[in-house]
Order: structure tokens, then C-alpha cells, then sequence
């Protein structure tokens, strides 16, 4: 299983190089002056040359490629072209941000997911699962922006007025206001909680099914500490690899949200780069959240690996 | 969206003929009430967008009030941020979502499908070749793929069409590859690799009529994801361009005003709901109804 | 010194620091060679100051803390008094530097730090008075040495700030200290408007030795805090010349270049005052009782336009057919919510010399048709470049294309990035728009209607017009040079490249508590954040 796992680890750092060169080649390798196509009307030559300079667009392009990739693996990422900062300081804060709103997401969607989908399976085929299945069917299909907007009419512009509609913290960190982050915490959970649902609901209804657990009941323990001890358990370990992968997801799904909510985090930055055509900042952030994305997915394989017997020996 | 299939994965499917077999999937599919209802959904919002143009009162660029004005006599539903009829200009804006993630959809799935049936029958380095590449694909989530290539070459209609379709290959290719791999050790395909058809046959022949179930369902999900996706990045104001009404852009046009004029907001939003959760209805109730079948043959 | 915010779909803190910035390049970067006794000229040696009078109803009270959200901001903010980038940015050097001159609330230059500024018969030599007893915030009094001192910052070729094209024809040598409060500034060529030149806010007068990192300055407050995108706090300069200014304790500008966050954050009471209240939220602010809209005027102009040395508008009939399809009212309804005035393809609304006389131009589609009808160009179909550039551009141009339909031309809007249009095409787009803020008429030309203008964006080149200009900038006599202006301006109405259907007009918002700001017509927000004349009831 060892193996299997650095193989898997091995493939991911392959395909983030490959990710590299996507990202170089949609960003960099275009036809024209990038650095001028950049500037537009600023291009004065001391700004052009700098700019080249800094793109490295003077030299072949296999050179520029290794140039831009040894500045990336050294977290020297250039500067933003619309603010003049280091890529690396003008986007640390929003990193963490955006990590704060996907753990408190993570955090509260994975157990109420878990909670429900359990439920779910212990009232299977009454009406609140009737009720669930379709909720969460409902809920999975639905665009997280239009989750986020139907939440914004109905919680703090439509018809209730009690929540922000957007994030307009001031000074200081972004769980300072809790409030605000009310909404976009929400709709993202929202759109992670579905899959964890009916995984967990599927899981479930198969150990209660098992052997294991009708073994456990006829040896007349308690309804409760079957569930809790027995069932439960058991249950969670298939449905972990689909739980790292909606985490996974949430790497690029807050692009949208934070865009939305004008939460000040890496989505609303590609945003913002993408708007200033910022070249730096949008080859940094493609490359963390593909990165994020691969790692999270790795990490949703090993899980997968270790949880699931048949996998752990089937050979591949 | 999520890679994590909303619906369960059917298994691949035993000998039959492709028509035969689709019919009874199709037929067993719509026993199911979810189905029935994601039907009518989708016929319900796709006759907004099919005869909306045709009902519209008035031009979707015409100017009828103030911008933002609220409901009023012949404008149910208000201006917008110009001061043109919300309904007329949601009447009109369905199209667009739809043609878009449709075309996206057929190339996603096309290109996957036979990338997948060539894989899994092939195998060997072209089966890796086609699949590590997919994984490159895969390791970035859509949207932001999307809004790579959008960013950078602007917001094209062709170039949209093209990213989500390719965004949907990989993931295509997956399943399909998987369904072909367990069809392909079975009796029927042996049979004619002994009398000698040739491949290309085989695989259109036999392999992808006996995937098709898969096929469908994979239909269904990426229809569903292209229309978020497609909608989505008319919200982010990288879909179609002004003056043309979309409901993506409507919702981005209109979003500032929500709280004085939400109908320009709120009838786009509903409408792309509806569809998503129309078609995810039936591909969720196809996924079933294909259990079914295979539970059904197999036993 | 635009004005108006990014559009609300295209996100950005520092997007609008660029246009801002082109903008303020724009707002100064000709060298306004011009000679003559405007109106400014008349303000000269009034040492009087009526816009000093606090606004409002009621006697200012001292005290208080007033916290404006404004649009723009970004990681790039400055402190430098003669660099600003966007909009935080002039609020702070307003309320932090102040010049020799500014612009009183209806655009008329009013005398400042400067007692008077006269120049000699040619307009070559000005002579600048101080007043008596002004104070730097450290203290050390304002002398002619600082003011010296400035103009050369300002000029200085090794790093030139943002009026240094404008003061091009500044000869930095011979810039002369006469005596403590004296200082005579000499140009190489006559500089006429040079008032107007020097009531612009980016010529605030800085202590010798200044630096940005510790911005020491003149204007009625100083700085207590900086946090570059975030916020500045600033506290009351007790020493301010004006008499009883400022009355608020404590200033506080806050960065919020989100339309929805800002009006949010008045709503919820985390700032007292914005600037730019978007059209769509002018309803929700007036339904609330605590708070008011504060609507100006301006000179400010969103245009239309049209290449003339490029088909299909090369031929003035196909220039004068496309100004007679815009049905102007609609343009201001639709596009405006009818928050702006009707214009007349004309700039400099507030020049003395304005051609009001000129008949308005309406809606004639018939017309048009017979005009494109002669040019042979009949359903014409051209494209019209547009981006989010200033607020209301993207939606002009869709109400154009629509109108155009009547005329049977066919419109094709091409939205692209703000960073696209400004790119390499800028200024070479055949059918486009543009923004323009307040400014009078001669100096409007030097920036975008004359060959060498840095923003000639309809390579405008009219021998009669250029004339008449040059005529009028040698002219000294007002009469005479009023009948040269207005000549000139006949000449853009009948064949110029621009169409001005509209002049918008600047909306901000703030809390009923908060007094003493007005209306005004330079098309800066929020009494051009003129906070020294604020005090909260």
C-alpha cells in the first residue's frame, strides 16, 4: 500500500509540473509583447523594460519557462503589476482568509453532514428521508452563486433583513465579524454538504445491512451503542474520501463566493487580477488553487486507499 | 462543481442491443416520480427560453421606464439598470445559457466518451497517455480553468464553449473508460475480435451501445454542470457581452440593485434553479432506473 | 480626479487606482500655454475668502469624528502631496497639504496659502504672496523657501510628479526667493492660466526637506495613522490658518472600492459618509431618515467618441448623423437615472465663455438618415468599443446601439477590459468613449482636441479651430477672446469628433448628522472633500 501511496504522491508532483507549463503557456507564451500588452498606455520604456526584465520575455521561451518556474519554487513570484507589491505578500493575507472561511466551512458542514446522512439512513424510507434525498438532490444541483444569491434575497435584502449582503469588514481579521461571515460560510456549506449527505446516507444504510451490526443487535446491546459504537464507525470510512474531495472542491469553488460576497480572499483576488489583467498575480493564484486542489485530491486517494479494503489490494 | 457523482454510478451494462436497451432505460427511468417531475421542470424552463423570444412584450434593448423601476402596468416584473423590461429581457435570455452549455456539453461528452471507449479498449500507452493528461485537466477545478483562458483571451463565446467542453473530457473519459473495461472481457466482444471486426467497429458497434446507460446518466450530470458553469461565468461578467440579455449577465448587470428592483435578479436565478434541478432530477432518476435494469438482467 | 467608480461587475481596489491615475495625468499632463486675463485672472488679488463661510444650517460645532468610505484604494495608496493615484488618495493630500490656490465649489480659483498670485504683463512672471503666520503641522512657519521648494519637487526631472508636464514651462532656475513671503515663479514661455493650473490639488505646498514617509504638511489636518489599502486617521492641525478650522477632532478615510460594500457600510453605520453612491441606490438612501443624498453638478462629460481621420468618420456628414441619433433626454434618463444635464456636443460647460447660444441638439433621425443617405454609407454598421471604464460608459454605449437601430446603422457594443482599453489600441480606437472631468475650455483643448495633445482621442486636426485657439491663446483682450472661443467652439459643434450627449452629475451620500457639505461643481466627491468645513451636529 506503501507503494501505492508514493505513487500516487510521485503522479501528483507530475501533474503539478504539467499544471505549470498549462498555466505558463495560457498566461506567458501568447503571441505579441506580453509586458506590452500588459502596460497598454503606461508603457513607458523604462516601465516596459522593467517589465520585461521581470517577465523575462527577451529570452527563448523555453528559458522564460525555467526562469518563471525557479522564481515559483522559490516563493519568488514577482511583483503585482497593479500594486507594485511582492505576488507573494499582497497575497498571503488573502490566503489565509480564504483558508479561514473554508475551514469554518469544512468544520461545520462535515459533521451536520454526517449527522444528517446518518439519520437519514436510520429513517430510511420515511418521509424525512424521503425529504433529505430530495433536498440534497436539489441542493447538488444547484450553482453555488445561485445557493449564495437566493440566500442573500431571502436573509439580507429581499425579505428578511437580518444578515450583510456582503463582506465590508474594516480593520483587522476577517473572524472579527462573525456576522458577515454568515452568508458566505452558509452557501458554501451548503454546496459541500449534499455529496457528504448522501454518501454517508448510502454508507450507512449498508453497514446497518451488515452482518456486523445484526450480529450486534441480536447480542441485545442497546439500539444506541450500536449505532454509536458499531455502526457510525463503519459508516465513515468509505464516505472520508468523499469528504477530502468537497474539500477539495472548496479551492476553487470560493472563487464565485468571495466574488459574490466580496469576501477578501484568493478568489476575489483573481478577480480583481483578472480585471487589471494583473499576469503575476493571476499565474500565482492558478497555480495555488490547482495546487490546493491536487493536493487535497491526493490526500482524498490515500484516505480512499486506506478506508476502503477492496481498494487497499486491489492492484492498480 | 464537485467531482463526487450526485448519482450512483451504473454498472456497466450485459450484452444487448443499444436501441432496445435505451428504450427500457428510459421507460424505467420514467416510472420513477423524480424523473417525471425533473421533466417537467426542464420542459418548463425550456419553453421560458425556447417560446419566451416569441411572447416577449416588448424588445429585449428597448427602453420602457426609469432605470430600476418597480413592477408596474405591462412590465410585471420592473426595469432593469437601463430601464428595460425585466420580463422581456428574461424571456429572451434563455437561449444563450442553454445553446451554450448544450454545445459544451456534446463536446465534453462526445470527446469523452470516445476517449474513454478508445482507452478502455486499447489500453496500453495510449489508455495512459489519454488518462494522465486527463488528470492535468482535472487538477483544475473548472471555473477557475475556465477563467484562465477567458482572462487571458477574452471572453469569447467559441472559447467558452470550448473550456467548459474540455473541463467535462477528462471526467467523461473516466467513467466511460471504466464501463468499457468491464465490457470489454465479455464473451460478445471476444467473439468478434475472433471473426476478425475490425476495431473501429467493435467500439462503435458493440462497446458504446453497451456503455450507454453510463453514457446517459454522464449526459445528464454534465448538462447540469455546464449550465452552472455557463451561467456562472456570465454572472462573473466573462460570459456574453452586453447589450445581448442572458440570464448570467442579467443577474451580474442587475446584482447592485437587489435590494430596490430583485425581480431583475431573482427571475434569472430562479430560472437557472430550476433547470439544474431539472436536469439533475433525471439524470438522478436514469442513474436508478439503470440499477434497476442491471439488477434486474443480472438476476 | 474622475469621476466615477469601476463598474460594479468588474471588481477592484486597484483598478480604479489606474484610471485614476490616467486621469490625473490627463488633468494636468498638457502644458496650457496660454496667455491672457480669463476669469480666473480676476480672483488674482482677492485675499478674501467667501468659501470659508461653513455650509449648512446652524453654528459649526467644534469636536467629533468623521469616517468616510471612498471608492478606489488600493496596496499602492501614497501620502505623496504631488502624486496622488486615486481617489483616498486625493482626500488625504487635500485634507493633509494645502496649496496657494484651489477651486471653490463652483470651479472659481480662490486664493489659499497665497495672498495673491499676479503675474507681470506677459504672463511670464508670477508673483506669489504668502500670508502672514502659516504654520506647518511640525510648527515651522510656511515661508517662500517651501513654496520654492515645492515647485521644484514638483519639476524635479529625476522624478517628476504628477504636474510636472503641466508646469513644463516652468524655468526652475529662476525661480526666486524675493523675501521671507515673497517668491516669483518664471516661465519660459507666457503661461496665462497658470491659476488653474496651480489650484489643482496635487500642488500642495510641503516644507523643505519633505518626504512622503513623514508627511509633514500645511493643510488643516495631520496624520496620526496610515495603513495603505485599509484606512488613514488624521486629527485636526490646531494651527490651520482659517479662523475656527477645522472643527472635527479627528478624520478617518476608509478604502472601500466596492459600490455594495460602501453603501452597505453607511447603511450600517460603519462610516458617516460615501463617495459615488451608485444610481441604483439612491432610492434606498433616500427612504432612510438618517441619511441624505448629496447631488452636484459638474462639468464632468462621458463622450462618444469618433476617429475623423478614419472611415467611416472621416466624412463629417457620417459624424454629424451620428449626433443626431442620440436622443440626449434618454441618454441622461436611461443611463443617468436622469441624475446629470443634457449636453450639446460641446465641452467646458463652466467656462465664461460656454456657447450657449448654440441651438440644442435633438434627436433627427430623419435627418440623419438623409445625411448618411449622402455620405452613400446607409446601413452602416460600425463597432463601438467600450469598457468599464467610468461609471455609465458600458451603459451608454448600449443605449447608442439602440438608438442607432431607428437609423437603421447597426451598433455592434464591444465591451472590453479595462486593461484592454486603455491597452495598445487606446487612442487609436475608431469608434470609442471616453471621460472627461470638469475643465474650461482652452484647457480642454490642449488635453484632447489638438495634435500633440496627450489625449487627442479623435486625432482632431482642424486648421480654422487650431487657428482660432492659437488666437485666442495670444489675446489678451476678454471680449476679443470670448468671440475667438466661441468661433472655435462653433466649429466643434458643426464638425467635431466627439459626441456629448450628457454632463453626469457627481452623487454622494452621507449621515443628516453631518454638516457642512455642499454641493460642488469641480466633480471632486463629497464638496471635494472639503472636510475642514464639516461638523457633526
Amino acid at each position: 500500500m506503501y507503494r501505492l501511496i508514493f505513487k500516487r504522491v510521485l503522479l501528483g508532483l507530475v501533474i503539478l509540473w504539467a499544471v505549470s507549463v498549462v498555466v505558463f503557456l495560457a498566461t506567458q507564451a501568447l503571441p505579441g509583447d506580453a509586458a506590452r500588452a500588459i502596460l497598454g498606455r503606461d508603457a513607458t520604456p523604462e516601465r516596459l523594460a522593467a517589465l520585461q526584465a521581470q517577465l523575462h520575455t527577451g529570452d527563448p521561451m523555453l528559458v522564460q519557462y525555467g526562469k518563471w518556474l525557479a522564481g515559483t519554487l522559490t516563493f519568488d513570484l514577482g511583483a503585482s503589476l497593479a500594486n507594485g507589491l511582492p505576488v507573494g505578500q499582497y497575497l498571503a493575507p488573502r490566503v489565509s482568509n480564504s483558508l479561514v472561511l473554508m475551514m469554518i466551512a469544512a468544520v461545520i458542514a462535515t459533521p451536520v453532514a454526517l449527522a444528517v446522512g446518518a439519520w437519514s439512513a436510520l429513517r430510511r424510507d420515511r418521509a424525512v428521508d424521503h425529504a433529505t434525498s430530495l433536498i440534497t438532490l436539489v441542493l447538488a444541483a444547484l450553482p453555488e452563486f445561485v445557493v449564495g444569491i437566493i440566500l442573500v434575497l431571502i436573509f439580507a435584502t429581499g425579505w428578511l433583513h437580518v444578515l450583510p449582503a456582503v463582506f465590508a469588514a474594516g480593520e483587522g481579521a476577517v473572524w472579527q465579524y462573525p456576522a458577515q461571515l454568515v452568508l458566505p460560510t452558509l452557501t458554501l456549506v451548503l454546496a459541500v454538504s449534499p455529496y457528504i449527505v448522501r454518501m454517508m446516507r448510502a454508507a450507512m444504510v449498508e453497514v446497518l445491512e451488515s452482518e456486523y451490526v445484526q450480529q450486534a443487535r441480536l447480542k441485545g446491546l442497546p439500539e444506541r451503542t450500536v449505532i454509536w459504537r458499531h455502526a457510525v464507525p463503519n459508516a465513515i470510512g468509505p464516505v472520508a474520501q468523499v469528504i477530502a474531495l468537497q474539500l477539495a472542491w472548496l479551492a476553487g469553488g470560493v472563487v464565485v463566493i468571495e466574488f459574490l460576497f466580496r469576501y477578501p480572499g484568493i478568489g476575489l483576488a483573481l478577480m480583481d487580477a483578472i480585471g487589471n489583467r494583473d499576469l503575476p498575480v493571476i499565474q500565482a493564484l492558478s497555480l495555488l488553487i490547482a495546487g490546493l486542489y491536487i493536493v487535497v485530491n491526493l490526500l482524498a486517494d490515500i484516505i480512499g486507499l486506506a478506508a476502503n479494503p477492496k481498494v487497499r489490494t486491489a492492484a492498480r | 462543481m464537485t467531482e463526487t457523482a450526485t448519482v450512483p454510478t451504473p454498472a456497466p451494462g450485459t450484452p444487448a442491443t443499444g436501441a432496445g436497451r435505451r428504450e427500457g432505460l428510459l421507460r424505467a427511468a420514467l416510472r420513477l416520480r423524480r424523473t417525471r417531475a425533473g421533466l417537467v421542470l426542464t420542459a418548463l424552463v425550456l419553453g421560458v427560453a425556447l417560446l419566451g423570444p416569441l411572447l416577449a412584450p416588448h424588445s429585449p434593448t428597448e427602453f420602457v421606464a426609469a432605470p430600476f423601476s418597480g413592477p408596474a402596468d405591462g412590465m410585471p416584473f420592473g426595469s432593469d439598470q437601463l430601464g428595460r423590461d425585466v420580463l422581456s429581457r428574461f424571456l429572451h435570455g434563455g437561449l444563450t445559457v442553454l445553446g451554450l452549455a448544450a454545445a459544451a456539453t456534446a463536446i465534453g461528452v462526445g470527446f469523452g466518451a470516445l476517449l474513454g471507449v478508445v482507452a478502455g479498449y486499447r489500453r496500453g500507452v495510449l489508455d495512459e497517455i489519454v488518462m494522465r493528461t486527463g488528470d492535468v485537466v482535472l487538477a483544475f477545478p473548472q471555473l477557475v480553468a475556465a477563467l484562465l483562458f477567458l482572462s487571458i483571451i477574452g471572453p469569447k463565446l467559441w472559447l467558452l464553449v470550448l473550456v467548459v467542453g474540455v473541463s467535462h473530457v477528462p471526467r467523461t473519459a473516466r467513467v466511460v473508460r471504466e464501463a468499457t473495461l468491464k465490457v470489454v472481457e465479455q464473451d460478445f466482444v471476444k467473439a468478434a475480435e475472433a471473426i476478425g471486426v475490425r476495431r473501429a467497429k467493435i467500439m462503435a458497434g458493440e462497446l458504446l451501445p453497451n456503455v450507454s446507460s453510463a453514457l446517459a446518466v454522464e449526459l445528464g450530470l454534465r448538462l447540469t454542470y455546464s449550465i452552472g458553469l455557463v451561467a456562472g461565468l456570465g454572472f462573473l461578467g466573462l460570459g456574453l457581452q452586453p447589450p445581448t440579455a442572458d440570464w448570467g449577465l442579467m443577474i451580474n448587470e442587475n446584482r447592485i440593485a437587489v435590494t430596490v428592483q430583485a425581480w431583475a435578479v431573482a427571475l434569472p436565478v430562479s430560472a437557472v434553479a430550476l433547470l439544474t434541478v431539472g436536469t439533475n432530477l433525471i439524470t438522478d432518476g436514469l442513474a436508478r432506473a439503470s440499477i434497476g435494469i442491471d439488477r434486474g438482467v443480472r438476476s | 480626479m474622475r469621476r466615477s467608480l469601476p463598474d460594479s461587475e468588474s471588481p477592484s481596489a486597484s483598478r480604479g487606482s489606474r484610471v485614476t491615475r490616467r486621469s490625473l495625468l490627463r488633468l494636468t499632463a498638457a502644458g496650457a500655454v496660454t496667455i491672457g486675463a480669463g476669469a480666473a485672472l480676476a480672483a488674482c488679488g482677492s485675499s478674501a475668502d467667501p468659501s470659508g463661510a461653513p455650509a449648512g444650517g446652524g453654528n459649526p460645532k467644534r469636536g467629533g469624528r468623521l469616517r468616510v468610505g471612498l471608492v478606489g484604494g488600493s496596496a499602492k495608496d501614497t501620502l505623496n502631496a504631488h502624486s496622488p493615484v486615486n481617489h483616498p488618495d486625493q482626500a488625504r493630500i487635500i485634507n493633509l497639504y494645502e496649496g496657494l490656490a484651489s477651486f471653490d465649489e463652483n470651479y472659481q480659483v480662490r486664493m489659499a496659502l497665497a495672498e495673491s498670485i499676479e503675474p507681470n504683463k506677459e504672463a511670464t512672471e508670477w508673483t506669489v504672496r504668502l500670508r502672514d503666520g502659516l504654520e506647518f503641522h511640525d510648527g515651522k512657519t510656511i515661508t517662500a523657501d517651501d513654496v520654492a521648494f515645492t515647485f521644484r519637487r514638483i519639476t524635479d526631472p529625476k522624478d517628476p510628479q504628477a504636474h510636472a508636464a503641466a508646469l513644463a514651462t516652468l524655468d526652475r532656475d529662476a525661480i526666486k526667493v524675493m523675501d521671507e513671503r515673497t517668491v516669483r515663479l518664471v516661465f519660459k514661455e507666457p503661461y496665462g492660466e497658470l491659476l488653474d493650473e496651480i489650484a489643482e490639488l496635487a500642488n500642495g505646498i510641503v516644507p523643505e526637506g519633505y518626504d512622503p514617509k513623514k508627511p509633514v504638511g500645511s493643510g488643516p489636518f495631520k496624520l496620526q495613522s496610515f495603513t495603505p489599502g485599509e484606512q488613514s486617521v488624521f486629527v485636526r492641525h490646531p494651527n490651520y490658518w482659517r479662523e475656527g478650522e477645522p472643527y472635527l477632532d479627528e478624520l478617518v478615510v476608509i478604502d472601500m472600492p466596492e459600490d455594495t460594500a460602501r453603501v452597505n457600510a453607511l447603511l450600517g453605520g460603519q462610516v458617516d459618509a460615501i463617495d459615488q453612491l451608485p444610481l441604483g441606490q439612491i432610492k434606498v438612501i433616500q427612504a432612510n431618515p438618517n441619511l441624505k443624498v448629496l447631488e452636484s453638478q459638474t462639468g464632468g462629460w462621458l463622450p462618444f467618441t469618433m476617429r475623423v481621420d478614419r472611415p467611416p468618420f472621416d466624412d463629417v456628414r457620417v459624424r454629424q448623423a451620428f449626433r443626431l441619433i442620440v436622443d440626449r433626454e434618454e441618454m441622461v434618463r436611461q443611463v443617468l437615472a436622469g441624475h446629470g444635464t443634457v449636453g450639446n456636443d460641446l465641452y467646458g460647460r463652466f467656462d465664461p465663455n460656454y456657447a450657449r447660444e448654440l441651438p440644442q441638439r435633438k434627436q433627427d433621425i430623419a435627418q440623419a438618415k438623409a445625411l448618411l443617405k449622402q455620405a452613400g454609407k446607409e446601413n452602416l454598421t460600425v463597432e463601438l468599443v467600450t469598457g468599464p471604464i467610468a461609471t455609465g460608459v458600458v451603459e451608454a454605449a448600449q443605449v447608442f446601439a439602440q438608438q442607432a437601430k431607428a437609423a437603421g446603422v447597426t451598433v455592434n457594443v464591444r465591451k472590453v477590459p479595462e486593461g484592454e482599453f486603455f491597452g495598445d489600441n487606446y487612442l487609436k480606437w475608431d469608434f470609442a468613449q471616453d471621460f472627461w472631468i470638469t475643465r474650461n475650455f482652452l484647457p480642454q483643448v490642449a488635453n484632447g482636441t489638438e495634435p500633440g495633445a496627450p489625449y487627442n482621442e479623435t486625432h482632431w486636426a482642424d486648421k480654422e479651430f487650431l487657428e482660432l485657439v492659437r488666437e485666442a491663446r495670444r489675446t489678451l483682450d476678454p471680449a476679443k477672446r470670448a468671440e475667438l472661443v466661441k468661433a472655435a467652439q462653433k466649429i466643434e459643434y458643426e464638425r467635431g469628433g466627439y459626441i456629448i450627449w450628457g454632463f453626469p452629475n457627481q452623487v454622494d451620500a452621507h449621515g443628516t448628522k453631518i454638516q457642512g457639505i455642499i454641493s460642488n461643481k469641480t466633480g471632486l466627491p463629497l464638496n471635494a472633500y472639503g472636510f475642514r468645513k464639516v461638523w457633526m451636529a
